[in-house]
C-alpha cells in the first residue's frame, strides 16, 4: 500500500487531467525565478515525458505559465512540488537531476507557492459559495416553516462533485431552477398558511381487507376469507400487495394507522410482513414504512404514524411465502401454506394539534381571519391587518432572520416590505401581498445558498456550517442563540455543540447523505439483479443491506470507535435475512442487533458488506475493476486516473467459459495498462469471493453447462461454474490468498485509512475536497484521533475545531 | 430580425432595460410575417442502446438490406437515413454518457470536474425564441433529462403526460386562471427586488463565489423573460385539440406504453405547432417491462453477457420499441400541413448514448434520422475508429432548422453524405 503522501499526489493528479493546457494560458506576472529556474529544469528533466499532446500522467509541463493566482495553476506546482520532495520524479528510470538543482527548485518554489496560496485564501477562502442541494432544501423549508412536505422529488437532481452532492462546483443554477423554486415556495407555504375556517375533519375507521384493491378484484384465488372480515393472504407476488384502497384522504396531514394482523398456519413461526406507502416508487428505502413480525395466530396490533400525501395510502404484502402462481392451483380456500392473516387496518386523521396549525401561528402569529370566498371554496379564510405595512414588517423581520440565518437589517427587509408595499398598491388583500414577499424571501440568494465571508467564519455562518454538515438543515434556535452570544466559536461549546447535534435525530441526515454518497448506497437501485442467477435477492434483502451500513456507521460513530472498523470488524448489525446471505445462525426476524461474527465469516468492515458488494457490480457480473477502484478511491483515498480514451472495455461474458481474471490477464500484460491495474485490479479480485448481492462464492454462477446446483430442495436456474481464484499480490509485493488476509493489508497503514477518511468527511462538511496544500492541516487532524485509536467521533470533533472547517 | 437570447443575455447589463423585452413578445403574427417553413426536430435517446447486431445493416450506400429492427421500418425506408459509426470523441464508456448526449460535453463518466453544456434543443431554441407557447418540451419516461443550459444546469424533463397535455390545450376554471395570472405577476414583482441586490451583494464576494452569484442573477434575468413570454402567451387561447387527455401510466416499468403516450402527445404537440423542439428520454429501468416473452428486467437484459436467451428476450423488448417509433413516424406522415407531411417538416433524431450497452460502450451509437426533408433512404457507413463526430450531424440538422450555426459541441463541420432535399 502507499504508505505516504504520494497517495495523495496521485489522486490530485487525477483531478488534473480534467484541466485542459489552456488554463496555463493566462499572461504571467513577471517572476525571474520561473525564467531562470523553473523553465530551464522542467526542460531538462520533465517535460521530455510531460510534454506534447498527450503528456504522461496527463500532466503538461512546457509551455506553461507562471501565474500562480489561478487555483489550478498552484494545485499542479503543489503537485510538482510533492513528487520532487517525495523523490518519486524523475522516475529511478530516468536520468537523475543533481541534488542541489532540485533544493534550489524547491526552495524557490514552496514559499512562491505558499505565498499566493495565502493570498488566495484571504482574499476568496478555501470553499466556493454553495447552494442548498435538493435534500438540504427540502428539510430547511420543514425547519424554517415547520411543515413536513416532500419538496425534493419537485426539484432537478443535483449534480455531484468530489463524490457528493452538496458540493458547490458541481452546482449550477438555471432559470429553470428559480422556476422550480418559485412552484416550490407556493406549495411550501400554501401549507404552512391555513386558509381553512376549521380544521379538515378528523376521521376513524376500520378497514376489512375483503373490500380492498386487489383481494376485491383479483381472479386469482390466493385469499381465505374468514369471520369479521379478516383475511389472509398466502402469497408474496407483489401484484398481490394488498393496499388499503379505501382510505384515500383528500388532506395531507399526519395520520395514526393501526394494523392488526397474525401469522396463519405457520406453528410457533412469526411472519414477517412489509409495509409501504403507495404512490411512492420504492427505490432505495423510500417509501417503505418498515417491516413487522406477526406472532403465530395471536392478533397483534402494529400501530405507527406517518405523514401522508393527498391521495395516497399504505399497502402491505408477506414476506417469503409462495408465488401466487403456485397458490392458485389449490386456492386460498384449500392451501395448507402459512399465510398473514389481516383482521383489519384502522385509520385515524389528519391528526392537529392546534388550529389554525402551528406552523401558521409561528408565522402570522395572531393576526385574525375574515372570510375571503373563491370559486370552489365558500368557507375560505385570510389574514387580515389593519396596520398591514407594519405588520408585514414584522412578520418579514423575523422570518428573514431564520431564513437567511443571520441578523438581518433594515436594508435586508426593505426589498421585501417593498413587494408587500407595491401588491397593496395593485390592490391585493394583505395575505397574498404578504406572500409574495415570502415568496421573494424563498427564492432570495441570502436564502438558498450558503453566504460565507473569507477568513474566519463568524458566528452565524459557523452555525449554518455546523447544522449542514451534521443535520443537512438550517441551525436550530440553541445554535442560533450561541451565534448571537456570540460563544459558538469557543472550543468547548463547539465540542457540546457537536455532541449535543450527534445526539438528535436530526443527525440521521447525517448517515443517510454522507454513507450513502461515501459508500455508494444511493446506488443501490441502478441494476437489479438477474432472475436467473440470483433468485433469492428480493426487497428485504435490498433494504436490509442498507440498514446494514447505516447501523454500522452510526455504532462506530457512537461509541468512538477506530475508523478501522470500516475495514475490518469483529461485529455488524445484522437482522434475519442478512444473518441467513451471511450464513450465520442465531438471528431471526425483521429487527437489528449488533451481532459479534464467528471467524470463518469473512465478514467485518464495510468492504464484505452486501450493499457495497451489490452497488461495486452489475446485476449479472462482477468486475474486479470497478471493485478495485472502489477500494482506492472510498476506502484507500487514492483513486486511480480514469481509463485512457483508447482503452477498450472488458466485454462480459455469462455463459462461463472464461472467468473475469482470464480477461483481465491479458489487459495487465499491457505494460500502459498494467501500471494502474497493478494497482486497481488487487482489492478486486479478493473481492471476487463475493457475487453481485454479496453473497460468499467459490464458484462462479454461470447460465452456460456446468454442473446443477440444488439448494433446500429445488434446482436453481443456474449452474456452478469455474472456481473464483481470490488471490493476488499488491503493488508493494505483498501476496494474499483471500480477502481475509487482503483485508489485514490494508490494516498496515492506518494513517492512511485516517487521512483517505478524513478527507472525504472534509469535503462533505464543507463542499470541497481539501487541496494539495492542505495537506498539514489534514495530517494534523490524522495526528490527533491516533491516541483515540482512530476513533470516528473524535475524528469529527477535530474536523469541527480545524481551520479548515472554521474558515471559508 | 434574429435577436438571440444569448446574445442578448450577453449584452445585458445588471440593470437591465425592460422595454427590450418588447422586441422579444412572442407574436404568432410575426412568425407567420417571415413566412418561412416552419422546420421542427425531436430528438429521442434510448437509454440502454439498442442491439448493434440487430440495428446496423451488413451494407452501406443506397442498396442496403434492412437489418431486423430497421425492417419494422421498412414502409419508411425512404424517409429516414441509418448512420454507423458515429460518436461523440471525448465522451468514455459509462451510462453517464446519457448526459452529454445532446451536449457532446467531455468525460461526463469521470464525475469529478464534469461540467455539462448546453444541449442542442435549447441551442435551437436560442434561435426560435419566441415562435411558439412553448420554446422547448424536454420530456422523459424516467426522470433525467436530456436538456441542459448553457451553464450546464439540467433544464428538467416533465415526467406526467397527463400535466403537460394539461399545459398544452387545458384552460383551467376561472380561478385556476386567475391564480396562474397572480403567480406570473408576483414572480415577476419578485425578481424584480432581488435582481436589485445584486450590485451590493456582489461586491463583498470573491471571484468564485461571484461567478455563482453570476449564474444566479442570469437565471433570475432570464426567468424574468421566460415569465413576460407566458404571460403574452396566456392572453392568446390555446389550441383546442380531440383528443382525451391522457391518464398517466402506473407501472414504471411498462416502457411500450409509456413510449406511446409520449408520441402521441408529442404528435398533438407539433401538429398544433405548440413547440418545435422536443426532447424524449425512453424508459432504461432495471424493472421488468410488461412485454410478452419478457421476463427480466431492461437493464439486465441489456448486460446480456452474450448469454443467447438473454439476447433473445432484449430482442423482443426491443423490436416493441421499434414498433413505437414506427407508428409515431406513421403519425408524423399522416399530418398535412400546407401540402406537405408534418414528417417532411419534423426531424427526428433517434438513438443511444451508447454503441454497445453490455460493454457501456459509447463508440459507434445507432443513429437514426427520420423525415425533416433530408434526402434519406441510405445507410451511411463511417468506421467508427475514425470517424466524423456526431455533432456534425447536429450542425446539419440545426442548419437545416434554418439557424445560421456553423458549429456545435465537438463539431468539425456538417455530415458528410447528407444531403436536403430542396
Amino acid at each position: 500500500m502507499t504508505g505516504s503522501w504520494t497517495g495523495r499526489a496521485f489522486w490530485a493528479i487525477a483531478g488534473w487531467a480534467l484541466l485542459s493546457a489552456s488554463a496555463f494560458a493566462a499572461a504571467p506576472p513577471a517572476d525571474s525565478f520561473f525564467e531562470t529556474t523553473v523553465r530551464p529544469f522542467l526542460a531538462r528533466s520533465c517535460v521530455s515525458c510531460h510534454g506534447g499532446e498527450k503528456p504522461k500522467g496527463n500532466l503538461r509541463l512546457d509551455g506553461t505559465t507562471w501565474d500562480l493566482t489561478q487555483a489550478d495553476a498552484r494545485e499542479r506546482w503543489f503537485a510538482v512540488v510533492e513528487r520532487l520532495r517525495d523523490g518519486e520524479m524523475p522516475p529511478p528510470e530516468s536520468p537523475q537531476p543533481p541534488e542541489a538543482e532540485i533544493r534550489a527548485l524547491l526552495d524557490g518554489l514552496a514559499p512562491r507557492l505558499a505565498d499566493a496560496e495565502a493570498a488566495a485564501r484571504a482574499a476568496q477562502g478555501r470553499v466556493v459559495l454553495r447552494r442548498l442541494n435538493r435534500t438540504e432544501y427540502e428539510n430547511t423549508i420543514r425547519d424554517l416553516l415547520g411543515i413536513e412536505i416532500p419538496l425534493k422529488d419537485q426539484l432537478p437532481q443535483d449534480g455531484s462533485a468530489d463524490g457528493f452532492d452538496n458540493a458547490a462546483a458541481a452546482h449550477h443554477t438555471s432559470s429553470f431552477l428559480m422556476e422550480k423554486y418559485l412552484e416550490a415556495a407556493d406549495v411550501a407555504l400554501n401549507a404552512t398558511i391555513s386558509n381553512r375556517p376549521q380544521p379538515p375533519p378528523v376521521t376513524a375507521k376500520r378497514y376489512s381487507m375483503k373490500d380492498v384493491h386487489p383481494v376485491r378484484s383479483t381472479t386469482e384465488n390466493v385469499y381465505r376469507f374468514l369471520d369479521d372480515g379478516e383475511v389472509v393472504c398466502f402469497c408474496s407476488s407483489e401484484w398481490h400487495n394488498v393496499w388499503v384502497s379505501g382510505f384515500y384522504p383528500s388532506d395531507a396531514g399526519k395520520y395514526r394507522f393501526r394494523i392488526s394482523a397474525s401469522a396463519f398456519q405457520s406453528p410457533d413461526k412469526p411472519l414477517t410482513f412489509r409495509v409501504t406507502t403507495t404512490g411512492s416508487r420504492l427505490t432505495g428505502t423510500s417509501g417503505l414504512v418498515g417491516y413487522f413480525d406477526a406472532p403465530p395466530d395471536r392478533p397483534t396490533v402494529f400501530e405507527f404514524e406517518r405523514q401522508m400525501e393527498p391521495k395516497t395510502t399504505i399497502s402491505m404484502l408477506p414476506y417469503g411465502l409462495a408465488h401466487a402462481n403456485t397458490v392458485k392451483q389449490v386456492g386460498g380456500e384449500t392451501w395448507e401454506g402459512p399465510g398473514l392473516a389481516i383482521q383489519y387496518v384502522e385509520v385515524e386523521g389528519p391528526l392537529h394539534e392546534t388550529w389554525p396549525p402551528e406552523s401558521h401561528r409561528r408565522l402570522l402569529g395572531e393576526l385574525p381571519q375574515e372570510n375571503f370566498p373563491i370559486y370552489n371554496a365558500r368557507d375560505r379564510v385570510e389574514v387580515v391587518s389593519s396596520r398591514p405595512e407594519a405588520d408585514a414588517e414584522r412578520i418579514l423581520t423575523a422570518f428573514l432572520r431564520r431564513a437567511f440565518r443571520r441578523p438581518v437589517g433594515d436594508a435586508d427587509v426593505a426589498p421585501f416590505v417593498n413587494i408587500v408595499r407595491t401588491k397593496l398598491d395593485d390592490g391585493y388583500t394583505f395575505e397574498p401581498a404578504l406572500r409574495a414577499a415570502l415568496k421573494g424571501a424563498l427564492i432570495a440568494p441570502d436564502f438558498l445558498f450558503l453566504i460565507e465571508q473569507p477568513g474566519e467564519l463568524d458566528d452565524f455562518a459557523l452555525a449554518s456550517r455546523l447544522s449542514y454538515f451534521l443535520w443537512s438543515t438550517m441551525p436550530d434556535d440553541e445554535l442560533f442563540a450561541l451565534a448571537e452570544a456570540g460563544t459558538l466559536k469557543r472550543p468547548d461549546v463547539l465540542r457540546e455543540q457537536v455532541e449535543r447535534m450527534l445526539a438528535d435525530p436530526k443527525a440521521k441526515a447525517f448517515t443517510e447523505n454522507f454513507v450513502g454518497q461515501w459508500l455508494g448506497l444511493r446506488e443501490i437501485d441502478a441494476t437489479e439483479p438477474s432472475h436467473l442467477l440470483y433468485p433469492e435477492f428480493d426487497h428485504l434483502l435490498k433494504v436490509s443491506m442498507i440498514r446494514e451500513a447505516e447501523l454500522f456507521f452510526e455504532e462506530v460513530l457512537r461509541h468512538d470507535l477506530s475508523l478501522t472498523n470500516f475495514v475490518d470488524s469483529e461485529f455488524t448489525l445484522l437482522n434475519g435475512r442478512l444473518a441467513k446471505h451471511y450464513d450465520i445462525p442465531g438471528v431471526e426476524g425483521w429487527e437489528f442487533r449488533k451481532t459479534a461474527l464467528p471467524p470463518d465469516s469473512h465478514r467485518g468492515g464495510v468492504l464484505t458488506m452486501a450493499g457495497v458488494l451489490k452497488v461495486t457490480a452489475n446485476g449479472t457480473s462482477t468486475s474486479p475493476v470497478m471493485r478495485g477502484a472502489w477500494v482506492l478511491d472510498r476506502i484507500l483515498g487514492t483513486p486511480p486516473a480514469p481509463p485512457p480514451d483508447s482503452v477498450g472495455s472488458i466485454d462480459p461474458d455469462i455463459r462461463g467459459a472464461t472467468t473475469i481474471r482470464e480477461q483481465l490477464a491479458k489487459h495487465r500484460a499491457v505494460e500502459s495498462c498494467g501500471v494502474c491495474h497493478r494497482q486497481i485490479d488487487p482489492p478486486g479480485f479478493a473481492l471476487e469471493s463475493f457475487d453481485c448481492i454479496g453473497g460468499w462464492r467459490d464458484h462462479y454462477r454461470v447460465t452456460g453447462s456446468g454442473e446443477t446446483v440444488v439448494i433446500d430442495g429445488r434446482r436453481m436456474p443456474y449452474h456452478k461454474g469455474k472456481p473464483v481464484d481470490p488471490s493476488d499480490v499488491t503493488p508493494d509485493g505483498a501476496r494474499f490468498e483471500n480477502v481475509d488476509q487482503y483485508k489485514q493489508l490494508l490494516l498496515r497503514d492506518r494513517p492512511q485509512l485516517a487521512r483517505a477518511l478524513t478527507a472525504k468527511l472534509i469535503t462533505y462538511a464543507t463542499g470541497r475536497a481539501p487541496r494539495t496544500a492542505d495537506r498539514e492541516a489534514v495530517e494534523a487532524i490524522v495526528a490527533a484521533i491516533e491516541p483515540n485509536d482512530y476513533g470516528l467521533r473524535s475524528l469529527i470533533h477535530e474536523i469541527v475545531r480545524s481551520e479548515l472547517f472554521r474558515y471559508k | 430580425m434574429a435577436l438571440h437570447r444569448r446574445t442578448f443575455l450577453r449584452a445585458a447589463g445588471v440593470g437591465l432595460a425592460l422595454p427590450l423585452l418588447d422586441a422579444l413578445a412572442p407574436r404568432r403574427a410575426r412568425a407567420d410575417a417571415t413566412a418561412s417553413v416552419p422546420r421542427r426536430m425531436v430528438c429521442i435517446n434510448t437509454p440502454l442502446g439498442l442491439h448493434p447486431d440487430f440495428f446496423f445493416p451488413a451494407t452501406a450506400g443506397r442498396d442496403y438490406e434492412l437489418s431486423p429492427y430497421l425492417e419494422v421500418l421498412q414502409e419508411f425506408r425512404d424517409d429516414f437515413t441509418v448512420i454507423s459509426g458515429l460518436s461523440h470523441p471525448d465522451v468514455g464508456p459509462s451510462h453517464d454518457s446519457n448526459q452529454s448526449f445532446l451536449t457532446a460535453a467531455p468525460h461526463p463518466e469521470r464525475r469529478a470536474g464534469f461540467r455539462n453544456s448546453i444541449s442542442l434543443d435549447q441551442f435551437a431554441a436560442e434561435h426560435l425564441y419566441g415562435q411558439t407557447r412553448f420554446a422547448t418540451l424536454p420530456l422523459t419516461c424516467e426522470g433525467t433529462t436530456l436538456s441542459w443550459t448553457r451553464s450546464g444546469a439540467p433544464v428538467p424533463a416533465d415526467a406526467w403526460p397527463s400535466s403537460v397535455f394539461a399545459r398544452l390545450f387545458l384552460e383551467g376554471r376561472p380561478d385556476e386562471v386567475e391564480a396562474q395570472a397572480r403567480r406570473l405577476a408576483d414572480g415577476r414583482s419578485i425578481l424584480d427586488a432581488l435582481r436589485e441586490q445584486a450590485r451590493t451583494m456582489e461586491r463583498t464576494l470573491g471571484a468564485a463565489d461571484r461567478e455563482k452569484l453570476d449564474e444566479y442573477f442570469t437565471s433570475i434575468r432570464e426567468l424574468e423573460q421566460r415569465l413576460a413570454q407566458a404571460e403574452a402567451w396566456s392572453k392568446q387561447p390555446k389550441p383546442q385539440v380531440d383528443a382525451k387527455p391522457p391518464t398517466n401510466i402506473q407501472n414504471s416499468a411498462d416502457l411500450v406504453g409509456k413510449t406511446r403516450l409520449w408520441f402521441d402527445l408529442m404528435h398533438l404537440a407539433l401538429q398544433t405547432d405548440s413547440t418545435r423542439l422536443i426532447t424524449l428520454q425512453l424508459l432504461g429501468t432495471s424493472s421488468v417491462p410488461p412485454i410478452s416473452g419478457v421476463n427480466q428486467g431492461h437493464h439486465d437484459l441489456s448486460h446480456h453477457g452474450k448469454d443467447p436467451t438473454k439476447i433473445a428476450q432484449l430482442k423482443n423488448l426491443e423490436l416493441e420499441k421499434m414498433k413505437t417509433l414506427r407508428d409515431f413516424l406513421t403519425q408524423l406522415r399522416n399530418t398535412r400541413e400546407a401540402g406537405e407531411t408534418l414528417l417532411d417538416r419534423t426531424m427526428v433524431f433517434f438513438s443511444s448514448n451508447l454503441g454497445d450497452a453490455s460493454k457501456h460502450s459509447v463508440k459507434n451509437m445507432p443513429v437514426l434520422l427520420a423525415g425533416g426533408g433530408f434526402r434519406h433512404g441510405q445507410h451511411l457507413a463511417f468506421d467508427e475508429n475514425s470517424n466524423p463526430p456526431l455533432c456534425n450531424l447536429f450542425v446539419s440538422m440545426l442548419q437545416r432548422m434554418g439557424i445560421e450555426a456553423d458549429r456545435f459541441g465537438s463539431s468539425t463541420g456538417t455530415l458528410t453524405g447528407l444531403e436536403s432535399r430542396g
